[in-house]
Formats: structure tokens, sequence, C-alpha cells
């Protein structure tokens, strides 16, 4: 398994993308610290911050591409055959795609991190205050770090969702565009999706629901609206990716190529 | 010698529609198989399940001795393939791909042979990006040799081809089989076929038509002279009269079978005063034996 993880990671870095967008990430982060700086009501420091100075946005756009065709490369170029005829498991092939994903989220995050607070200390040292206390009991790093990995948990239950269409569709913009649409339905859904809660409350157990933890994480008041609780939201999360995980596998056992 | 490769009574159905009907066939160690058959007779789709790339209704499938399914194949560490066109990607050189799928303690040297062998060395440091067909096809060769396997693999493997590169292959599979490798190799370039293969499985419509050696199959479409003479019935009695084989046919047909036969033909024709207007010789070649066999098959269809 360690040498299929190390295979696919191979690929990521000799893949033009993954640089180009690293230095992208980069750039932006740059641009959106600087324009913050230079027009401070544009956007409040701590605020640019938590949003990881625009990092956070794009980490998920990158990494919804970066699912999608790190499973529909493999058909569109025709190395299915020749990453499946070895003597590994599918599941093994299966689970290698996902755990380098896993790995690369975490350097997006680590990265987007970093930057970010490379940028507070270079240009926001006396105008944010980490240990500034907000409402809730969290200080402002405190908040930024619990929003940070709230949103990590959800961006894998889209991921773990673009798995799987990509695995069904085997090509990337169905995969894609329904990752960032799913990404984009918490707000365009969230009034209807809140009403039909309030009047049938099973409802909440969807797996949409989970995407507001990151959302709750920030304002605890939104439980009124979801009816769940954060750790209620976090178990969900989790049950949906192992869901998402187990049929997208049970579909690539089935696979003929 | 034992069975490298054993298929026993596979049935495949794409939906309704049944592509393989009751395949067996066995591959023995060290030699080269040829599987030849029209387009559509189920070629590719064989091959596919020898590597559990697709699943198929009853059967069983055996690479030394071991089952292979879609799910289950620890026994392909030992198989080398290229199937249909070559899986290329793009952003990685030839080089990176061949280290990309050799197994863990391949050394560079070993690399480095197969990529001499197959004349790669000018361009496989270059993005594949850039490749034409033919070399496209040559690193996918390349990958099925990459990790010294016992049984390869090859689905029309000199396809987009030059007559050099083909004849490079052709070294290359002759040699890697007097080494001890086996090979199955399907090909519709007949010719090509006739130079490498030992055996020969002739498949047309999901069917086994025929599992037989080269060189059988080669002396069923035999070599022969056919005459044009003043009096045919004549001189047909007079060949079988003076012991020469002829073939059941309405024209003057002798089978080749030994030395000098010419000389002797026409010196029965001219002591008996017949004159001989024509002789055409016809060699046995693959290309004849096979749309014979193919053409049977199609008879006991109708």
């Amino acid at each position: 398994m360690a040498t299929l993880v190390k295979q696919e990671i191979f690929k990521l870095t000799k893949k033009k993308s993954t640089w180009i967008c690293t230095a992208f990430l980069i750039i932006i982060q740059i641009a959106m610290a600087i324009a913050v700086k230079t027009y401070p009501r544009f956007m409040d420091p701590s605020e640019a911050f938590s949003s990881m100075f625009l990092g956070g946005a794009l980490v998920v756009f990158f990494m919804i591409a970066a699912s999608a065709t790190i499973i529909t490369m493999e058909f569109q170029y025709g190395t299915i055959k020749e990453l499946l005829y070895r003597r590994y498991f599918r599941g093994q092939i299966w689970t290698s795609k996902w755990i380098t994903m896993f790995l690369y989220s975490i350097y997006w995050f680590v990265l987007t991190f970093i930057i970010s607070l490379l940028l507070k200390m270079t240009l926001f040292n006396s105008q944010i205050d980490f240990s500034q206390m907000l409402s809730g009991n969290n200080t402002v790093l405190g908040l930024s770090i619990k929003t940070l990995l709230a949103n990590f948990l959800t961006l894998w239950l889209i991921l773990s969702l673009v798995f799987l269409l990509a695995n069904i569709f085997k090509n990337s913009a169905a995969a894609v565009s329904v990752g960032i649409i799913g990404y984009f339905a918490t707000s365009i859904i969230s009034s209807i999706l809140m009403m039909l809660i309030q009047k049938w409350e099973w409802v909440k157990w969807n797996p949409f629901t989970m995407l507001y933890l990151p959302g709750q994480v920030q304002a605890s008041q939104m439980s009124n609206l979801t009816k769940l609780s954060i750790n209620q939201m976090i178990t969900g999360n989790f049950v949906y990716i192992i869901i998402f995980f187990v049929l997208g596998y049970w579909i690539f056992k089935k696979r003929s190529v | 010698m034992t069975d490298i490769l054993s298929v026993r009574g596979i049935n495949k159905n794409f939906g309704s529609k049944q592509v393989l009907h009751d395949v067996s066939f066995k591959v023995k160690e060290g030699r080269i198989a040829g599987l030849v058959g029209p387009n559509g007779a189920g070629k590719t789709t064989i091959m596919k399940i020898i590597l559990g790339l697709i699943n198929f209704q009853s059967g069983k499938i055996e690479i030394d001795g071991q089952p292979v399914s879609t799910t289950s194949h620890q026994v392909l560490s030992e198989v080398g393939a290229l199937i249909e066109y070559p899986g290329i990607y793009p952003f990685l050189s030839g080089w990176d791909h061949l280290k990309l799928f050799s197994a863990q303690g391949n050394s560079n040297e070993k690399i480095k042979k197969i990529v001499d062998e197959l004349k790669m060395g000018s361009y496989i440091h270059q993005k594949a990006r850039g490749y034409s067909l033919g070399m496209k096809q040559k690193l996918g060769i390349a990958l099925a040799f990459v990790n010294n396997p016992k049984l390869v693999i090859l689905d029309e493997p000199m396809n987009g081809l030059d007559p050099q590169a083909t004849k490079d292959l052709r070294d290359l599979i002759l040699n890697e089989a007097r080494s001890g490798k086996t090979f199955l190799i399907s090909s519709h370039i007949l010719s090509e076929l006739q130079k490498l293969a030992d055996d020969l499985i002739v498949i047309d419509h999901g069917t086994i038509v025929q599992e037989t050696t080269m060189d059988k199959l080669l002396s069923q479409g035999a070599s022969y002279i056919r005459l044009t003479t003043s009096d045919d019935q004549q001189a047909k009695n007079l060949l079988a009269n003076a012991g020469f084989k002829l073939m059941d046919d309405a024209k003057v047909k002798v089978i080749v079978d030994g030395e000098n036969i010419m000389p002797r033909i026409l010196k029965v024709m001219s002591d008996n005063s017949l004159d001989v207007q024509d002789v055409e010789h016809n060699k046995g070649n693959l290309e004849n034996s096979l749309l014979d066999i193919l053409a049977h098959d199609e008879e006991k269809e109708k």
C-alpha cells in the first residue's frame, strides 16, 4: 500500500498543475493581505485571517478538482488497465488514491495556514490579536483553528462524494461540477433546507446539513436551525464519508475496464 | 513442460449478448502462443479476463497454478501486458513511466536495458505528451517487459510500428522466449505472427475454432503445384499412377512433398505427350490456412 501511495504522489508531483496551483494560492493570499492592509474598511483583518486570506476557498476548489482527476485521468489516459492488472487488490488501489488525496489536503491546509501566519506576522502583527477573546469563550486563534478543522471535515464530505461520482461518470467535468455545486449548496438551499427541518425534524440527518458544521462552530446559535449539536454533526460527517467511500469501492470493484 | 496459463470454460456476456462461449485453452511455459481471429472474435476480451480487468459469468483462469479474478490476482506480479492501446500519462516522461511501474528493487540498469533493446534512448526523457503513435506503442511494450515477467500478454503489439521497430520487437520477443518467457500474442498481421508463434489458438465468434501448432497449421494449407494441361483428366490419372499426391480438386493440384518435384512432373507429362500450358506454385502460408479454417467455421454455422 505504501508503494501505491508513493506512486500516486510521484504522479502528483510531476503534474504541472500541482505547482501552478501552489504558486497561485500564495500569490492570491499575499494580494488579499495587501488589499486588506491598504483598504482596512474592505475587510476586518481578523476576519481575513480566519478565512486564510481567501486560501480556504481556493483549497476547496483545488481539492475538488484533484480528487476528481485522480480517478478520471486513469480512465481518460487508459492507464487504469496498467493500474489494475498488477498484483494489488482493487481495494488497495481505491484506498491508495484516498490516502494520497488526504495527504494532499493536509498539504494545502498546512500551506495556507503557514502563509496566513506569516502574513499576519509581517503585515498585521498589531492589528490581529490572537489572544483576543471572542464570544463563546474562544480566542481569535482558537476559533480560527476550530473553523479550519471543521472546514477540513466538511471538505472531505464533499470530496468523498466527488470521488464516488468521478468513479461513476469517469468524467471530471461532471464530478467537479457536482462538487462545487455541493460546496455552494449550503448557502443556496439553506432557507429551504432549514424550513424543511423545522417541519420534519428527521430531514436534519441529510448530508447537506452536515456541511453547516463550520458555520455552527463560528456561531453556535445555528443549532436552533440545524437541530443538531456540534458532536452530532461531526459524527454525521464521518458516517457519510464512510458511506460514500464504501459505495465508491463497491462500484470500483465491479468495474470492467 | 507445464502449463503457465490455463483458461477453462470461460463464458462471458455483455448484457444479453454472449461474447465468449466456453472458451478453453492452455499455454505451455516457454512457448509463444498466437491468438488469432477476425475483428470482434473476442481476442481482447479473453486477454482482459486473463488479466482480471473484467468479470465473467463462469469458468476459471489460472496462471502458474494460481487463480485470477477481478478482485484477487496476486499472481499477476508475474505477468506483463499491453492491451488495446498503451495507457500513458502525458505529463510523465517515458523514463518516469518505467520507474513508476517497475517493481521495487528494479535497478536503473535493467530499465536502461529494455530502453536500449527497443531503441527508445533518444526520447525516453521527454514528456510523453509529444510522443508519436509508434513511440507510445514502444513505451507500452517496454512497460510490459519492465518487471521481467514470466508471462507476457500482448494485444496487437505491432500496431503503429514501422518495419524497423517491428523487427526490433520480433527480435526482442524471440530472445526473451529463448530465455524462458512465455507469450500470448494477438495480431492481425499474420505474416508477422507466422515468424513468431509456436502455437496458435484460432477464435471466431467467441468460440475456440482450433488449437494447434504453427507447423501443423501450415502443413494443412500445404504447398502445391497447379498445372493446366491439354488434358487435365488424363494428367491426373498419369500423375496418380506415377505416385504423386493429388489434391481432391477439379483442377490438377500436386502436393509438394519432396525435392525436384517439378522436373519429375514435367517428365511424366512429356513422356505421355501432354502439353503443359501453365504452372502455378502455391506456397502454404498462415493466411490461407487461417482463412480456410474460418471459412469452414462459417459453413458449419450455416
